[in-house]
């Protein structure tokens, strides 16, 4: 029997997309943005300000001398990598309940979807794309789905696993088979009832290229790929582990060999170090215990 | 009392109390041995099969990559009484996404190197449980030698 009306009920409840991230968004790919409106932005939100200035004088940007203003941190990091944390910072409000479907430590769909991002960034400046901004934030968000599909997953978690197991497919496959919708599906509808940039709907509705367009969009693939490098990192798996496809068109339109891959694990390390002040976001003590988790 | 090994590390302990712990392998491996005479074992995650991909951070860290992490494992074990004759060997990890025959492989490819270095070296494998797409943390508890994975979907399997 299918879920699809009581899912698509639950989505009649969802809460509103943070505001401050919700504006910030709109300023990713700006050319210019000013100082202005970014004070603007972070108004909505006053708790935001001092994350920001933990996050910019954390080990991640590696700056000499410390950040003791939002004017300052413009200057030093300019306005895209400040977007970057007023986004992750806002963001993390989704991500505060467990999603006992997909994690079984509460604050996994966090960390996957701060590893994810900061892979999509690291991939973005190393393939040079062209909407490179958008990367980090599509990366962050590109799980939403997961958030209202967890309590469903976790009734038929045995019989979706069955699905992938017997049958081989993918995880969100037999999501679709079982539930009638996938985790990427409903994300992207929660795109388009959050008013989110298309280009970013897109990225999440298509990021397990489950639709044949979505192989000509480099964004899509490189959303796509940051989440299987994640995945084959480790650390943060979900209850499915790697059950998702691979598909080497992705490595032939980026013209990447093997070894580029295990260059992208080499370095995402080393920055996964640095980036933990990311992961301690969500709930400060919960957070810092869970850093050192590995 | 559980010592965390994280990504590209190695413990290795004499301590009974201790229980080694790395968390959710993906493709990475965990090596795990242990001299139930010495009560010494030790844990390795490594990431990558191979130093040459990088020789300057092999350096920095030798535990990052297969051929310089699994000696550097044997070694430590070495300087607290263990001997290789005793030694049993036990390894977890190595997963692959699905359907990806020729690409995507970081995981058989750590799989192979390991095995490689093994039988340069008249290793043998006690037991293992790689390969698949499982997410694994492995365990060693330092008091008797046990060995086993958890998955994330909670099944446990002694090794």
């Amino acid at each position: 029997m299918s879920l699809i009306p009581q899912i698509l009920r639950s989505l009649k409840n969802l809460p509103p997309f943070p505001m401050v991230a919700q504006r910030a968004l709109l300023l990713v790919n700006k050319a210019e943005v000013s100082i202005q409106e970014l004070v603007d932005v972070v108004k909505f939100d006053p708790a935001i300000t001092a994350n920001i200035l933990r996050i910019a004088n954390s080990a991640y940007f590696g700056l000499r001398r410390e950040i003791h203003s939002l004017n300052q941190a413009l200057l030093l990091l300019g306005t895209q990598e400040l977007l970057k944390i007023i986004i992750a910072s806002g963001a993390t409000r989704l991500f505060g309940n467990a999603a006992p479907g997909y994690f079984a430590e509460q604050q996994g769909l966090w960390r996957h979807s701060v590893s994810c991002a900061l892979m999509a960034d690291l991939l973005a400046r190393e393939l040079t794309l062209a909407e490179g901004n958008l990367c980090f934030t599509a990366g962050i968000l590109h799980d939403i789905g997961k958030v209202v599909l967890s309590l469903f997953v976790d009734q038929k978690f045995a019989q979706i696993m069955e699905v992938v197991e017997v049958q081989g497919e993918p995880f969100h496959k037999a999501e679709k088979i079982v539930l009638g919708v996938d985790h990427a599906e409903i994300g992207g509808e929660m795109a388009r009832i959050w008013d989110f940039p298309d280009r970013l709907r897109q990225v999440i509705k298509h990021h397990h290229l489950n639709h044949p367009e979505s192989l000509g969009d480099e964004m899509v693939l490189l959303i796509y790929l940051a989440d299987l490098l994640v995945l084959m990192f480790g650390q943060n798996l979900g209850r499915e582990g790697l059950a998702y496809a691979a598909y080497p068109e992705v490595l032939n339109r980026f013209n990447l060999k093997e070894r580029d891959l295990e260059k992208f694990l080499l370095h995402f390390g080393s920055l996964w170090d640095d980036a933990q002040v990311f992961f301690g976001l969500l709930g400060n003590d919960h957070g810092l215990q869970c850093a050192h988790r590995g | 009392m559980d010592i965390l090994v994280s990504v590209a590390d190695l413990k290795v302990s004499n301590q009974t109390e201790h229980v080694l712990v790395t968390h959710a392998l993906g493709s990475c491996i965990g090596v795990a041995i242990y001299d139930p005479q010495a009560r010494v074992g030790g844990l390795l995650h490594f990431m990558l099969p191979d130093s040459s991909l990088d020789p300057g951070r092999a350096l920095e860290n030798p535990c990052m990559f297969a051929d310089t992490g699994i000696p550097r494992l044997f070694r430590e074990c070495y300087n607290l009484g263990a001997k290789k004759y005793r030694l049993q060997v036990k390894v977890a990890g190595g997963s692959q996404v699905l359907g990806g025959q020729e690409h995507f492989q970081i995981g058989r490819r750590n799989y192979a190197a390991m095995r490689k270095i093994f039988l340069k070296n008249n290793v043998l494998i006690d037991n293992e449980d790689v390969g698949g797409c499982k997410a694994r943390t492995l365990f060693l508890e330092l008091a008797s030698g046990r060995t086993w994975v958890k998955t994330t979907s909670q099944e446990i399997i002694q090794l």
